[in-house]
């Protein structure tokens, strides 16, 4: 939740790279922000067709369904860069140095491996929903008013891409933390104690109510 | 020798065909052949058929009307107003159209073989308020109805109104739709009885297809001893299925709306003659439009269901 | 192996990356589909041969889950309340309810600690997120408190149990977690937390007008505010009391006749009552646009732990571990109740190490199983039952008391999140002041837990209802 990245950045290229791909991560991130807002304006028309036209948004479950990926994915790469993905760092946080680096880098290694595979799995279940010889591209569709599903489908295999990416890009920062042995390495997320994050958080969230 | 079976929700009528094919099968091989039933744990029930494909087990239930796109051959059971009466008649026709070639190869594109189809009641409404009498009083009426049976509503005047089955009570209960199609033991399940004022017996606007399939090259694996007693025990699962649907879950049925004083509206032949004209031919036109354009043989494939139906 | 044991290895596997530090939903997932290669290789006795066969299985079961999981109208609910409480506080809605709560209950013993409370519960109805609520109250609640005279660590605890209270009164994204892992139904279940968030409140309150009136100099009452200004201070808080009564209005109309429409739709609906005050207290697009980055990234974190324990709780349906554990949980020769009260214990003890949403996501899929067959299976009627108790409103009820357990590792240490957090707003306060400050409240906790598992009908009373 912490609104700070905890990111260090420099004029290297590894840091050069982190940014650009941020920016691009930032947007999808946004995306999925929108779709939020998404969900709301399509429940006032649902709410308002109802009840002042009689007239229901025809298939509205079935768009509510369309819209989850997009929110459930598009931003995973935004909340890896900047560690926000939630772990038990009792362990990890007392580390230090390249004891530290090396456990970041095996588990990140093990991250990276997981998404590869899952890039297949769910690439193969984009593909069973979609024939370029069908009606709209569809072989597998909604319930109710029959929505092709494979766009929202393609979203998954997309969204763990620009994760593949990003892990990628943080093993290089792992790996030349160790080697370099390096205190406050750039282009990966830090590990911060509890009470750093906290007052991260707090300071995000009391920004706002003044 | 182990099967794997995904099914969903809990044991019930509507799976009593396969519990009974697994009795069958493991006592004609001696508990050589198995088949393992699961309920939920090997796959949401919308995916049952990727799983096959997949190869992730060799047993599977689904609903056509699902996923529409999946099966498109077989939706053709799912068409509003078809005049299909009884559940062996469902079964006859469904056995049949399963081994039209269209069909199989429609299915061969999941790996999968129909093995047997789950027969269910046609669909009627409770509803709350005031009756539906005629085909006018459905005009704006807000209905719960997904699918064929929801356009072919919209046909008629109404207003299909979207949600997942375990929001229906509420909506009910809150006059967010007037009504609800459920085959009479989802009714049941999902509690539109304690709520509704009325019943239509006879409308049968339709109901959902939702085939038993086997993964083709499991079932191709198998021993022929080991397929016989497969293959050889369907015929007495669904009778097993067809007993227990008419006497447990119907037996229960009329009772339960008696209980709760919900009014029967029974509508004329002739009442019903216009729902079909209204909705039945148009829906019928336009799947077969639909169809055709997935390179189905829509029209032979319709003409079989209804040849069958008049006989 | 039988495939139970290979549940039981890879579980343990599981249990060791997250104490490792890798990040929960990716161990989750991993175990899943390390544990399902290991399952469908060994239906082929570990040939060789058939190991890649057994990899395209796996994976691409695995595959499935992320989209058909995710894809879930009922799950469209969390980030809507995400986004309801980012909004709240652009719409200035936290500050008028402290000053309404102060100048009506400020009379009372502890009166500004006892408002604090309130006021806590009261944003808890707009706000989905405990945290959030501690971080916002700390900033508002506790200068006022020192200046009548509170001692530090005291009104730090207040802030920081005060917090916990959001996530049992609704909306609550934990609870629609919790919902769409056992599917059970979302709007019951958010009906359910409402009184025992209420009996949370007032319990604290008791605590602190208990303490307020045996120890001397604690903190005097605020006196001396005039009917007028105190009804000048409801105005800005009416908002509150509008968002609340369009969700209630959604789910269940208390006024007889229809309600206007079901639970996603009365989420999204108070969102946008609360996106339109946020517009009208002056939000720009730059806010807005932060808003929903944050939600993004709160959401797309939660809803990663999902799908990553659910390639695991996939994994576990073909090693049919959750069954072995129910058959062995029910089997135990010791009373039912007993069972419950050991099963929370542990929740308690897991809690202290382990965040609550990633906790829940990775025990329920094992526990409520067994939960549900102690009482004696999902769709047992109340008579037949161990608790007197139908299956689902047994599930109502464990789910409110594993989410208040939660809620209390919220403010246990070693990791009490809310603790950090109140202790990160204010320079002049250490965590240990506020561990110390908040250790009175473990005694209400333990105290609303206990009225909560010997009287379930404060939980199932208003789903009743419904
Ligand atoms: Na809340
Ligand atoms: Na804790």
């Amino acid at each position: 939740m912490a609104a700070l990245a905890p990111v260090l950045e420099d004029t290297s290229l590894l840091s050069r790279l982190d940014r650009s791909l941020y920016r691009l991560e930032r947007v999808l991130a946004l995306l999925s922000g929108l779709a939020v807002f998404g969900l709301m304006v399509l429940a006032v028309g649902s709410v308002g067709g109802r009840h002042l036209f009689n007239a229901p948004l025809p298939g509205y479950v079935d768009w509510i369904q369309q819209a989850m990926p997009l929110i459930a994915f598009m931003g995973i790469a935004y909340t890896q860069r900047d560690g926000g993905h939630i772990r038990m760092d009792i362990l990890i946080g007392a580390l230090r140095g390249r004891l530290l680096w090396a456990a970041e880098f095996v588990t990140t290694f093990a991250i990276l491996g997981l998404m590869v595979l899952l890039v297949w799995g769910s690439w193969a279940h984009f593909q069973r929903s979609f024939d370029f010889t069908a009606p709209m591209w569809s072989r597998d569709s909604s319930f109710d008013i029959n929505l092709p599903l494979w766009p929202a489908k393609l979203l998954a295999p997309v969204a763990f891409c620009v994760l593949c990416l990003r892990l990628a890009l943080q093993l290089w920062g792992y790996g030349r933390a160790f080697v370099l042995n390096l205190a406050e390495p750039v282009a990966v997320p830090l590990v911060r104690s509890a009470a750093e994050m906290a007052a991260a958080e707090a300071e995000h969230v009391s920004g706002a109510d003044s | 020798e182990e099967w794997n079976v995904s099914l969903w929700g809990k044991r019930r009528a509507f799976t009593e065909h396969v519990e009974k094919l697994a009795e069958l099968v493991s006592e004609k091989t001696g508990g050589a052949f198995t088949l393992n039933i699961s309920y939920g744990g090997l796959s949401q029930n919308t995916e049952n058929l990727d799983g096959i494909s997949i190869g992730a087990f060799e047993m599977a239930q689904f609903c056509a009307g699902y996923h529409r796109d999946k099966n498109p051959s077989i939706t053709v059971l799912e068409l509003p107003f078809l005049g299909i009466s009884s559940l062996d008649q469902e079964r006859e026709i469904s056995m049949a159209l399963y081994d039209h070639p269209a069909v199989r190869n429609d299915l061969a594109r999941w790996n999968a073989t129909l093995l047997m189809p789950s027969p269910l009641p046609q669909y009627n409404f409770v509803g709350v308020g005031e009756a539906p009498r005629t085909l006018d009083d459905y005009k704006g009426m807000t209905v719960r109805a997904t699918g064929g049976i929801g356009a072919a509503m919209e046909m008629i005047g109404a207003v299909p109104t979207s949600m997942s089955a375990t929001e229906v009570r509420q909506a009910l209960d809150s006059g967010v739709v007037k009504a609800v199609s459920f085959a009479p033991h989802a009714h049941m399940s999902f509690g539109t009885i304690e709520t509704g004022a009325w019943w239509t017996t006879n409308l049968n606007p339709g109901t959902v297809n939702c085939p038993v399939v086997v993964n083709t090259d499991a079932l191709d694996a198998l021993s022929d001893e080991h397929r016989e007693a497969l293959l050889g025990s369907v015929d007495e699962a669904l009778d097993h299925y067809i007993d227990y649907y008419n006497n447990e879950t119907m037996a229960k049925w009329g009772p339960a709306l008696e209980e709760r004083a919900i009014e029967q509206i029974t509508y004329s032949a002739e009442a019903l003659a216009t729902f079909q004209q209204a909705a039945a031919g148009p829906a019928a036109t336009a799947w077969i439009g639909e169809m055709n354009d997935r390179g189905l043989p829509a029209q032979e494939l319709y003409d079989f269901v209804i040849g069958m139906i008049g006989q | 192996m039988e495939p139970v044991d290979i549940g039981i290895a890879v579980s343990l596997g599981l249990l060791v990356m997250v104490v490792l530090g890798m990040r929960v939903a990716f161990a989750a997932a991993l175990a899943g589909l390390i544990g399902l290669v290991w399952i469908f290789w060994s239906k082929k006795g570990y040939d060789p041969a058939d190991f890649g066969w057994a990899l395209s299985v796996a994976v691409k079961t695995a595959g499935q889950v992320p989209h058909s999981k995710v894809a879930s109208q009922a799950l469209s609910l969390i980030p809507t309340f995400i986004l309801i409480g980012y909004l709240a506080y652009y719409a200035g809605l936290t500050r008028a309810l402290f000053e309404a709560a102060k100048r009506w209950l400020g009379w009372v013993p502890g009166g500004m600690a006892v408002s604090t409370v309130f006021a806590t519960a009261g944003f808890a109805a707009v706000s989905g997120a405990s945290v959030a609520t501690a971080a916002v109250f700390a900033r508002i609640a506790i200068p006022e408190m020192l200046k009548a005279g509170y001692d530090k660590r005291f009104a730090a605890g207040v802030v920081a149990a005060g917090g916990t209270l959001a996530s049992l009164i609704p909306p609550s994204a934990i609870l629609v977690i919790y919902a769409i892992i056992v599917e059970q139904d979302v709007g019951k279940l958010l009906l359910a937390g409402f009184i025992p968030g209420v009996v949370s409140a007032l319990i604290y309150a008791a605590l602190i007008m208990g303490l307020a009136l045996t120890i001397r100099g604690f903190g005097p009452p605020v006196r001396g505010f005039t009917w007028g200004q105190r009804l000048h201070a409801l105005r800005p808080a009416l908002p509150i009391v509008f968002v609340v009564m369009t969700i209630v209005l959604f789910v269940y109309n208390p006024f007889g006749g229809d309600a206007w429409g079901t639970p996603t739709e009365g989420g999204a609906i108070g969102a946008f009552v609360v996106f339109l005050m946020a517009l009208w207290h002056g939000m720009r697009w730059n806010q807005f646009k932060d808003a929903l980055l944050e939600t993004a990234k709160l959401s797309v974190m939660i809803f990663t732990i999902i799908w990553g324990v659910l390639i695991y709780v996939r994994f576990l349906g073909f090693a049919d571990l959750p069954g072995a554990f129910s058959d062995w949980i029910t089997s135990l020769e010791q009373s039912p109740m007993l069972t419950l009260v050991m099963i929370l214990l542990a929740y308690a003890v897991l809690g202290m190490f382990m965040d609550a949403i990633g906790m829940l996501l990775l025990t329920l899929p094992v526990v409520y199983p067994a939960v549900m067959a102690l009482n004696g299976g999902e769709f047992v009627s109340a008579a037949d039952s161990t608790f007197g108790m139908s299956g689902p409103m047994c599930a109502i009820w464990f789910g409110i008391l594993v989410v208040k357990m939660a809620e209390f590792c919220l403010i246990t240490p070693p990791i009490g999140l809310n603790c950090f957090v109140v202790a990160g707003v204010r320079d002049d306060i250490s965590v240990q002041d506020v561990f110390r400050g908040v250790t009175p409240f473990f005694v209400a906790d333990a105290v609303t837990i206990a009225v909560l598992v010997a009287v379930p009908g404060i939980v199932l009373w208003l789903p009743g209802l419904a």
